[in-house]
Parts: C-alpha cells; structure tokens; sequence
C-alpha cells in the first residue's frame, strides 16, 4: 500500500466516510493569505481532508423539526483526523496538526473546511448555502489535517454533485431547483447547461436558522436583557424558553451544531443512503 | 480600559462596507475578502475591522428573524413529510 | 497480592496503553496525605480508597508545537482523549477487579480548585516532576495532559521520579550565562509575566507564580473572561456602547470557547513552547 492508502485506510477505520488529500499549493489561487495550510504550519506540503455523516436517516424523516434540531452528530471526522494525524506523525515522522476550524473571530475560521474538502476532491459547492456535496452521500461534515508529509494529491472532482440531474431538469421546466424554492430568504441562484451560472448565499438570514439557539441568539438576548429597564420584563426573558434554549444550546454544543437542514432535505444529492425500510 | 472597545461611530460608518466585503453575503464566484484585506481596502487596522465584522454579523438581523426561523423550519419540515412520506395529515394549516 | 489476580496492575497498565494513554502509573492513595490538603486527598472523594491510576497523553503534536498560528494549539482539541481512557480504566477496574473505582472529575471543585491534583498525582505515580513553568514533564515525552481513577484495589505502585525533565541541560547552560531559563525569560514576573525562579545546585526552584494574571492567559476566553465582559456591560450605560461590548469579538470569541469547552481548555503555552523538556525525545521531519 502506498503512504496516501495506509493513511486513507485509518481514516476510513477510524470513522470517516470518505477521506481525501489536497496539496498546500492549490490553497493558493483562493484562500487569502493568513488563512491557507502553510500560515499554520510552516512547511507544510499536504492536507487530508475527512467527511463524516451527519444526521441519520431515521432523524431525517421525523416530520418534528426540533428533533433533528438537537439530534446532532458524533463529530467522527474529527476523531478519524486526531488518528491519522497521530499515524503520520508515529509512521513518517513528519510533523502535522488538525487543521483549526473552529470560529475564532465571529463567524470567521482561521481555515475553511469546505473549501480543503472540495480541493480534496471530496465534493463541490452547491446551490444551497454553497455547502459541499459529496456526489455519493450528499451532505457530510468535513474535518481536516495539515502535514509537512508530501502526498499525492487526489484531483478536484470532475463532475460537480450540483445541481443533479433531476435538479437540472426542475430548473428547465420551472426556474428553480428544490433547495432554491425552499429558502428564497438565504438562497438564490441560476443553472444554466447543467452548471452553476449564478449563486448567492446570505448567511446571516442563514445563522438565524441553523443557529436558532446559540451563541449568537445568547447574546442578541442578553443585549436585551441589559437594556431592558422594566424588572418583571426583564424576569420574563430571562426565563423565556428562547434564552432557556439559548443557554442549552451553548451547553449541549454537540447536539446543536446544526438547526436548519431545509435545503439539505430537499437535496437529492445521496438521498438513496437516506431511504430505508 | 477593558477589552477593545469600537466606537459605536467607527461601527455606524463602516458596518455596512464590511458586511459586503466579507463572507456575510456570498458570491459562488467571488469569495469573500478576509479582514485583512478589507483593512487595506478601507484604510483601518485589521483589529477595528475583525470587531466592525463579529458586531455586524450579529447585528445585520434584528431578534424577530430568529423567532421566524422557527416558523420556517416547522412548516418546512411538514410540508416536506407530507409530501415525500405521504402523509397528508402532516400539512401544515 | 490479596483479592487481586497476579498480574493484574500490569494487565490494567496494558489497557491504558491500548485505549492511548502514553504512560500509566499508580501512586499509593495514603501518599497523598503529606502533599494534599483535607479534602482533596484520593479517601476524601472515595473511602477506603488504596491506590490512584493516573495516565497521561494526547499531548500536543510536534506539528502543533510547530505551528505558528495562534489558534492551532488554542483551539485543539486533545485534552478529552486522555479522560476517555481515565473513564475506561474505571470501568474496567469494576466490571473485571470487582473494586470500587472512581474516575477524578476534571473540572474543579470550587473556583479554580480541583477536587485532586491531577498533577500530584502524576508526580507521586512517578510519571514526572514539576517544573521551573508549573506543569509536570515527563522525562521521555514532555508535558502532557492527565486523567486519573482512584480506586479500593490495592495496586502495585509506582516510585516516585528521582531525576526531573526540569531543568533541561540547555536551560542550565543559559542559566549559568544569563541567569535566566526560556520559561522565566518568555513570561517573566517582573516584566508583566506570570514566572520567577532560581536554578540552585541544578536544581530548579519557582520564587514567584502569578496564578491570576496566568489565568488569564490560559483562560483569556472562558468563564472569567464572560464575567468581567458582562460585569462591564452592565456598567456601561450608553445603549450603543453595551452592543459593542456583547457583540463585539472579545465576547463572541469567549462564548465560543465556552460552547467549544473541550477544544478550549488551554489558550497559552508559551512557557511550554519554548521548553526544551516540553516536547518529548522524538525527532520530527
């Protein structure tokens, strides 16, 4: 097996779903300068990407929204990256770091997982949200690794996932496409031959959604709380279900990380994974 | 003293420059600039433009989007098990 | 050994390694009594406790020491594997000794005090010393985090370290021409810092440790840091100026870290960065 297998292989045995390696040099042509591979480890030469499921098909079909709301996920991309990036370091010898994706700075990662994971070759941007789509599974979490190991890169892929076929042919007949007719206040966009013409994507509106409990409702709660004069006001915002779950939501991080999931529902992109018996 | 304070000024006059200028709105084809980038663009420190962002982002949509987030979700999520588990019952009112 | 199989402290170590602890150790429980106050000694949190398991790992990578971002070792999230294999050698101590064992909880008992010394602990399993900067090192692998499981089951132990990682024979050399080591010099007490001590006889002795101003440090995003952000929010009385306080970065970053609790747990390790005994023996590319 080659050094690009083996590190797959535990990838894949520690979890993943899919795993895949881009080199630092393809960072370049996008990724502004403080925020690509070799800003977080100097020499850095490859970065291996994991995608991990999310909700599972079962939570998929609750007709409940708030089920999937705090359903959340194992964060098993993660975990596959912490195991390869100790089987490169204890095999090759070569330094490697999990790649920081946590925000740092508001909604503002230091590096953007989407954006190693469609290097990666692991999928492309779609119309909704501009989230990568896997073209076998659809919707997947993606965590990463950054190495001075020098790997061989997997190729960009060479059909994008979005807009499917049956996407495609919605557009021709109606103008639109599932995840575009579902949330017109986030999402908008134009296919054209097949192809992504145009895409917008505000992802404020779309905070206000996938995040609905949260950091950012905490504090657009607190706001009020403080300015609030009125002590029988203030006692019953404190004690609102909102900031209720607000709180929970910081607490319960695991199982709040994503509360919108309307434009992945109607996506048909590795919908088959999602029918059962 | 205490932790950096932006001038509510500073805020009110650049706010809306930033949010364009970031990732708040995107652009398949055009990527949002990073702070960095939009100091230069702006002539400000890097700093004053991270927090002109962090308060825009949560400022850009007033508390009532949130309680509309809520609405949405639900009806989506019923008007989708309607249709696609058959179940005709579950169409929101 | 009585009620116990032979072998059985080995056997329980063997587990430790393969669940990915990187060193295992077991300290008498009654060793503790000379070090640790009423209280927080391993029979205070389970009676008739005998001997206290500690593991140590899932430290920093090389890469991660490597790194010149900020965020990589602020926001990694490491800390939690240890305590998982804690968790699991607890178990196993129950379902397969048939003693009573009781995993150390890692949060703190009140304010910033813990219910045990993980660090004591690890020191009395003969696992590390303390050094010059405050953590313990351990010989072949540097600083690392702790879990521990105290437990009735009368283990073999472990002797305590004779030789320490601190001071390492770099630091002793730029002691004897600057009287300084690169932990006092990268955060010195007198010039703003947290670290002040002397190196006597090859041997290192802290004078001065700033607990506070090194939480804030370690801790810059975190309860303490909601606290002062929301203390002065409510002092501010301008409407515009709360906003920018509660929105601001400072804040949304610290809820992060809260939210994020196991990627957070240390935001500096600049002490330890620059420690030549910090970052284990093994060479990287």
């Amino acid at each position: 097996m080659t050094p690009e297998e083996r590190i797959k292989a535990v990838g894949l045995k520690a979890g993943a779903r899919v795993v895949g390696i881009a080199s630092v040099e393809a960072f370049r042509a996008k990724v502004p300068e403080g925020h690509r591979p070799e800003d977080m480890l100097p020499g850095a030469r490859s970065v291996v990407v994991a995608g991990g499921d999310g909700p599972t098909a079962g939570a998929w079909r609750c007709p409940d929204h708030r089920v999937m709301e705090i359903t959340g996920y194992d964060l098993r991309e993660n975990v596959a990256v912490h195991v390869m990036a100790d089987f490169i370091e204890a095999t090759f010898a070569h330094q490697t770091i999990q790649a920081p994706s946590l925000a740092v700075h508001g909604h503002a990662p230091p590096m953007s997982m989407m954006h190693a994971a469609e290097l990666a070759g692991l999928g492309s941007r779609s119309l909704a949200a501009h989230i990568i789509l896997n073209p076998e599974y659809g919707l997947l979490y993606y965590a990463a690794l950054i190495t001075t190991l020098p790997l061989e890169p997997d190729p960009p892929l060479a059909e994008p996932a979005c807009p499917h076929p049956g996407c495609t042919a919605m557009y021709k007949r109606i103008g639109t496409t599932p995840c575009l007719r579902v949330c017109p206040a986030c999402l908008s966009g134009t296919v054209k031959d097949g192809r992504i013409e145009s895409s917008t994507y505000d992802r404020e509106c779309c905070h206000s959604r996938a995040q609905t409990y949260g950091i950012g409702s905490f504090q657009k709660s607190l706001l009020q709380i403080v300015n609030e004069d009125d002590a029988e006001k203030r006692r019953g915002m404190i004690y609102s279900d909102f900031f209720a779950r607000s709180i929970q939501a910081l607490g319960f991080f695991r199982d709040s990380i994503a509360q919108c999931f309307e434009c992945m529902r109607v996506c048909p992109v590795g919908r088959k994974y999602r029918k059962l018996q | 003293m205490g932790v950096f304070r932006l001038d509510p000024a500073i805020y009110n006059r650049y706010k809306d420059q930033v949010l364009k200028l970031c990732n708040s709105f995107q652009r398949i084809d055009r990527p949002g600039l990073s702070d960095r980038q939009i100091a230069e663009q702006l002539g400000l420190d890097e700093r004053t433009v991270t927090e002109i962002r962090c308060v825009a982002e949560r400022d850009c949509y007033p508390l009532e989007e949130w309680e509309k987030a809520i609405e949405f979700k639900r009806k989506a999520t019923l008007e989708w098990s309607a249709l696609a588990l058959k179940r005709p019952d579950l169409k929101p009112k | 050994m009585p009620g116990l199989p032979p072998g059985a402290t080995a056997a329980l170590k063997s587990s430790a390694f393969q669940a990915g602890a990187t060193v295992c150790g077991v300290a008498s429980a009654a060793a503790f009594d000379a070090h640790a106050p009423a209280g927080h000694r391993p029979g205070d949190l389970l009676p008739g406790a005998a001997s206290v398991v500690v593991v140590g790992g899932s430290q920093p990578r090389a890469g991660d020491w490597a790194a010149t971002s900020p965020w990589v070792l602020q926001t990694m999230g490491t800390t939690e594997r240890i305590q998982s294999v804690g968790r699991k050698l607890a178990q196993q101590i129950e379902s397969q000794l048939g003693y009573y064992a009781l995993y150390v909880p890692p949060g703190t008992a009140s304010g910033d005090t813990p219910f045990l010394s993980l660090m004591l602990a690890a020191q009395l399993a003969g696992l590390g010393s303390r050094s010059l900067a405050g953590p313990v090192l351990n010989r072949e692998h540097g600083f690392m985090y702790w879990s521990a499981v105290i437990t009735t089951a009368p283990l073999e132990t472990d002797t305590v370290e004779g030789e320490s990682a601190c001071p390492a024979p770099p630091c002793r050399e730029m002691w004897e021409r600057e009287r300084t080591t690169p932990c006092l010099k990268t955060c010195p007490a007198d010039d703003g810092g947290c670290l002040a001590g002397t190196l006597e006889h090859g041997r290192a002795v802290r004078t001065f440790y700033d607990a506070a101003r090194c939480n804030t440090r370690v801790h810059t995003h975190w309860v303490g840091g909601f606290q002062k952000v929301l203390e002065e929010t409510l002092n501010e009385t301008d409407r515009d100026r709360r906003k920018m306080l509660l929105y601001g970065d400072f804040f949304t970053r610290t809820l992060w870290a809260i939210t994020y609790s196991s990627t957070n747990i240390a935001q500096c390790f600049e002490c330890m960065r620059v420690c030549p005994a910090a970052h284990g023996l093994k060479e990287m590319k």
